[in-house]
Formats: structure tokens, sequence, C-alpha cells
């Protein structure tokens, strides 16, 4: 039978949803976002290696997993389907987990290269130290690549609150600028408009056009951010990011 | 030497492919030729692959000089095209000697129009495909003076004097208006918007001048989010269509960030992506609800009418000794 959007539930707590004629997304309910976020990525390295004729994109981020396809190649039915039997799968047994890799990465913060760290420090109510050093404290998971150009989006510091976006986001952020917002951190790839406050940046280049796929991360992997000062920039610069790990 | 294309005016074109498949995962937008019924179609007509490299010229006048015979095919927005001054078909295969200038003028109606030649031209590379992705910075900008590399040539096949057509294969056409009717299924987020859903299909709407390969802005009465409460960031499809702010609406197309944190509240049918790649700055957009499955039907009549015209291409050239070009 058909489906249309807003099914029940599989065994495995998967809810899939048509997205257009040529998309579906899955979504995973249960009450655990580990849990949920582990579940959509193992979920989509399972449709990656099934290899769906027409099957052509998937984006896995936290709770979802969108998959695109050719619907003159496929439909709807038959990759519910194999979504729908992949779930149910993967909830009977333990989630796979690959190896994580743990990147460090060279910041300046403040100054011109992280401009809004001094209200960011404002609107947490604690100083520009403190947001530094809790920004640069702690592993941050990287949970998904997303927009711009693969970005790594990565769960936050232990900030005392949400980020506030910018009111007026800029049109123009540069590559390697260090941003967070809401309870979300990342580093923008490429020069692209933006709305997240800037903390600082890094002289690294995060990717790598000769290779494929071009991020040298993936979900799962884990950045370590280092402050380093505004002279040691040129030490760092243009090195690559995928160098930085280990 | 190898044989070129010199472009003496090039507008606003580019190099450009169906897409980079596979990529999202990664981040990468598909990105790849807005009206892929129209830049389907030009390579068909000249015997090439569906996603051979071909070029999209957006808007403005184009011109070019091939240094070899070459045969094209030009499809998309009706314009006035000539070769050495003489008018020739859109929607056929056409013969061009070594030398002559082909003129692309008064595009009008839509703002895209897809310039193919048997073989293909030259492109960059990059993760599979030579779409432009503007965020990447990658992609060829043809500029005035630029030469692309030509991959073959074609003997000259049409009558040197009389201009009797040779051709007339019966290309899938795509129907233009100065107002366009665009279909869309539900999204998944609709019910988020309550009854001024509804609003999306009662009036049109206008496409403002902002609007590019990432996503179309239209002005209007815009439905309004009665749902409250953040939306965690996650895939959204081509073809969204989302209310961030203000009074506009925003249809995200080939180039859109692969992740976004906004309701959907409908989805732009495969068909309606195509004819929304043409539709330009100040053009009225009317929304049509459509079930899945009519939009599937609708999609796959129009590919298979492109698969049918590529078997007519066959016989046709196989008919004239048209060398058709291998699959690269």
């Amino acid at each position: 039978m058909p489906e249309t959007g807003g099914m029940p539930e599989t065994d495995s707590g998967v809810v899939i949803v048509d997205c257009g004629d040529s998309a579906v997304m899955a979504r995973a309910m249960g009450s655990d976002a580990e849990h949920n976020w582990r579940l959509v990525h193992t979920l989509a390295d399972a449709i990656d290696s099934v290899r769906l004729d027409g099957v052509h994109g998937i984006v896995p981020t936290y709770d979802a997993l969108l998959v695109e396809f050719d619907c003159a190649g496929t439909d709807q039915h038959t990759v519910r389907r194999v979504l729908r039997h992949e779930a149910d799968r993967l909830g009977k047994g333990p989630l796979h987990t690959a190896t994580a890799r743990h990147f460090v990465v060279p910041v300046v913060y403040g100054g011109e290269h992280g401009p809004d760290l001094p209200v960011v420090a404002e609107q947490l109510g604690i100083t520009e130290q403190e947001v530094v050093e809790l920004h640069s404290g702690s592993d941050l998971t990287v949970r998904c690549l997303g927009a711009p150009a693969g970005a790594p989006m990565m769960d936050g510091p232990a900030f005392p609150g949400p980020v506030p976006r910018l009111a007026s986001p800029r049109t123009r952020v540069l590559p390697g600028s260090i941003a967070v917002a809401g309870r979300q951190a990342v580093i923008c790839p490429m020069p692209s408009p933006g709305g997240w406050p800037l903390l600082g940046r890094t002289p690294l280049r995060v990717l790598d056009f000769a290779a494929d796929p071009m991020t040298p991360y993936r979900p799962g992997d884990t950045f370590r951010f280092q402050p380093i000062t505004p002279d040691q920039w040129d030490d760092h610069a243009g090195l690559s990011l995928a160098v930085s790990h280990g | 030497m190898a044989d070129t294309l010199t472009v003496h005016r090039a507008g606003l074109a580019t190099v450009q492919d169906l897409g980079r498949f596979g990529r999202s995962r990664y981040g990468l937008p598909v990105n790849g030729a807005l009206d892929q019924h129209s830049a389907r179609v030009a390579n068909v007509l000249c015997g090439n692959d569906e996603g051979a490299p071909l070029i999209e010229i957006t808007a403005l006048d184009f011109s070019c000089t091939p240094s070899t015979d070459v045969l094209m095919a030009v499809t998309g927005a009706p314009a006035d095209l000539t070769v050495d001054g003489v008018a020739r078909p859109q929607w056929e295969p056409v013969s061009v000697r070594s030398g002559q200038t082909i003129r692309i003028t008064g595009i009008r109606v839509g703002i895209r129009v897809y310039l193919a030649v048997l073989g293909s031209v030259d492109a960059p590379w990059l993760q599979g495909s030579c779409a432009p992705d503007t965020i990447l910075g990658f992609g060829r900008a043809l500029r005035d003076g630029d030469e692309v590399g030509l991959r073959t040539h074609c003997p000259p096949i049409d009558h040197p004097h009389f201009r009797i057509p040779l051709f007339r294969l019966h290309a899938p056409v795509r129907r233009f208006h100065a107002a366009w009717t665009i279909d869309v299924t539900d999204g998944p987020d609709r019910t988020e918007f309550g009854d001024t859903a509804e609003r999306l299909f009662r009036s049109p709407y206008t496409v403002s001048p902002q609007s590019n390969h990432i996503g179309l802005r239209l002005r209007g009465d815009v439905p309004r989010r009665v749902a409250t409460g953040e939306v965690l960031s996650r895939g959204v499809p081509v073809g969204a269509v989302e209310v961030p702010a203000g009074d506009e609406l925003l249809v995200l197309h080939r180039g859109r960030g692969v992740t976004a944190g906004y309701p959907v509240l409908a989805v732009v049918t495969a068909t309606g992506l195509s004819a929304l790649g043409q539709a330009g700055p100040g053009q009225a957009v009317r929304f049509r609800h459509r079930t899945i499955a009519e939009a599937v039907t609708a999609y796959r009549s129009q590919r298979n009418a492109v698969n049918a015209l590529k078997a007519r291409v066959r016989s046709a050239f196989e008919a004239l000794r048209i060398p058709v070009p291998l699959s690269p």
C-alpha cells in the first residue's frame, strides 16, 4: 500500500515521511538524542552500501536522514521499503560505531579573526577568556556535514547558555572561521554568508579539493581547538586540516 | 592545435552538466542545469549522453565561433538563433561550418538557453561533475575571448544552398509562459502552517531579483508558521518551499545548502523545478497542488519523451551517417 506522510513508526522508532516526488526522510523518534544520531548515521551507511538504483543523495544529520532519488529510476515505495527493512534490522542489534579520529585545530581567538568574541562573552555573562577556555577546553564531536560546503557541525562547548544568532547576518564569512550558535559549533570551510557569531579563525585549509570526499572529517570524529597567538598564524597558514589529526 | 569554440560575447554563460550527484552526504549540493529538461534535450539532439557538458546561457546575449565544423542544438527559452546571420531553429540539430558565427540574442519569456555540441565540450572536473559550485568557487564561467575545447567535429550535413531542414525530430519542446504554473506536493511540515498553508495556492507570487541557482525568492501573500519551537538542522530536498522570514517565500533550487533549519511547507515537483529554472525576475508564479503519484507520472512522461527522442536521433544520425560520439 502506498504510504503518506506521518505513518506509524517501525519497531526501531523510525518514521518515514515524503519530501516531494524525489526524496523521503527517515526520522528517529526516540527520546535519546545520542541514539537517534547513531541510528540515522548507521542507516545512512546501510542505504549507501545497498547502492539502490536511482538513489543519488543521502543527508544524515541529528535525528533525520534525507534520501534523494530520481523518481524516473525508482520510486517512493521502493526507497521506503528498503529504509524500513534496514531500520528494522538495525533496531534489533547494536549500532555499529566507526572508529573516531581526533583533529587538533589551531585557532586565533578574538580580534579581526573573531570579531564577535566580546559580544558572545557579554551575552553569556562570562569573560572573553572564559569563552575561549570553554571552547578550547574539551573535545567537540562532529555530528554531521552540513551547509555550506560540508561544514563540520559540532555539539557546542559547555557554555552557560545558548548563543543567539546575529541579528544581521554577514554577507561574507572568511574560510576557516570558527563560529557558534545555539548549542552548536562549526568551522566555515569556504567563504559564504553566515549568521553565526564568530569567535576566531583557523589558518588551516579545511577542504582538500584533490581528495574524494573533500572533507577529511566524518560524523563521530572529534575536534579540539587550540588557542594560538596571531603571530603563530603563519606557522599553520595553508596547511591541510587533514594532517592535523592524531 | 585542438579545435575550439571561441566565445565572442559571453554574457552570463557557464559550462554546465546535470549535476554533482552522490555528494550531498559530504555537504555538496547537486547543482547542475537549472532547466534539466532543456539541457537533456539539447544533448540528446546532438547524439550526446544526456549529462554531457554543455553551455548554459542565462538571460544575456551570447556569440561564439567554432574552429571546425560542428553539429549543435540550442534549447531552453525562446531566443533569436542565427548562424552567420541566417535564422536557425531551436530544438533541432543545426550544422555549423568552421568559422561561422553562432549568435543567441533576445532571450525572452524564460531566462536560460542551452547550447550543446556533438561530442561535447572540454570542462573542468570536480567530484564527478563540471557543474559550477559557487560556494566552492568552482566552475567555468565563460568570458569574452575564451576558447572552449571541442572534443570532436562533425562534417557539414545540411544543404549548402537551399537550407532544406534535414531534421524534423519533434523534440519535446518546453512550453514557455509569461506566468508560470509550478506543481508542488505537500511538504513534511505542512501542518506547522495551519490554515495559512492554503494561501500558497490562492494567489500568484512574483519572482524577486534576488533569485539564483541556490533559491528563488517569491513575493506575495505568504503562509505563516503557526507552530513554535526550533527546528533541528536536517537535510532539505531541492524544491523545498520555506518561509524564512518577512514577506517572501524561499524555494530552494539545485545549488541549495544540503541542510537547513526551517519547516518545509511544500516541495516543488521534478518537472516543476525544471520549469522554475526558467522563471525570471518579475515573472508571476502560481503554485498548483499535486499528489506524489501525479508528480511522478508527469516526470516519467517527460523523461520518456526524451528517451523516445533519443531513439529518433539515433535513426536520423544513422541515415545521415553522422558519427555518434562515444559516451565518456
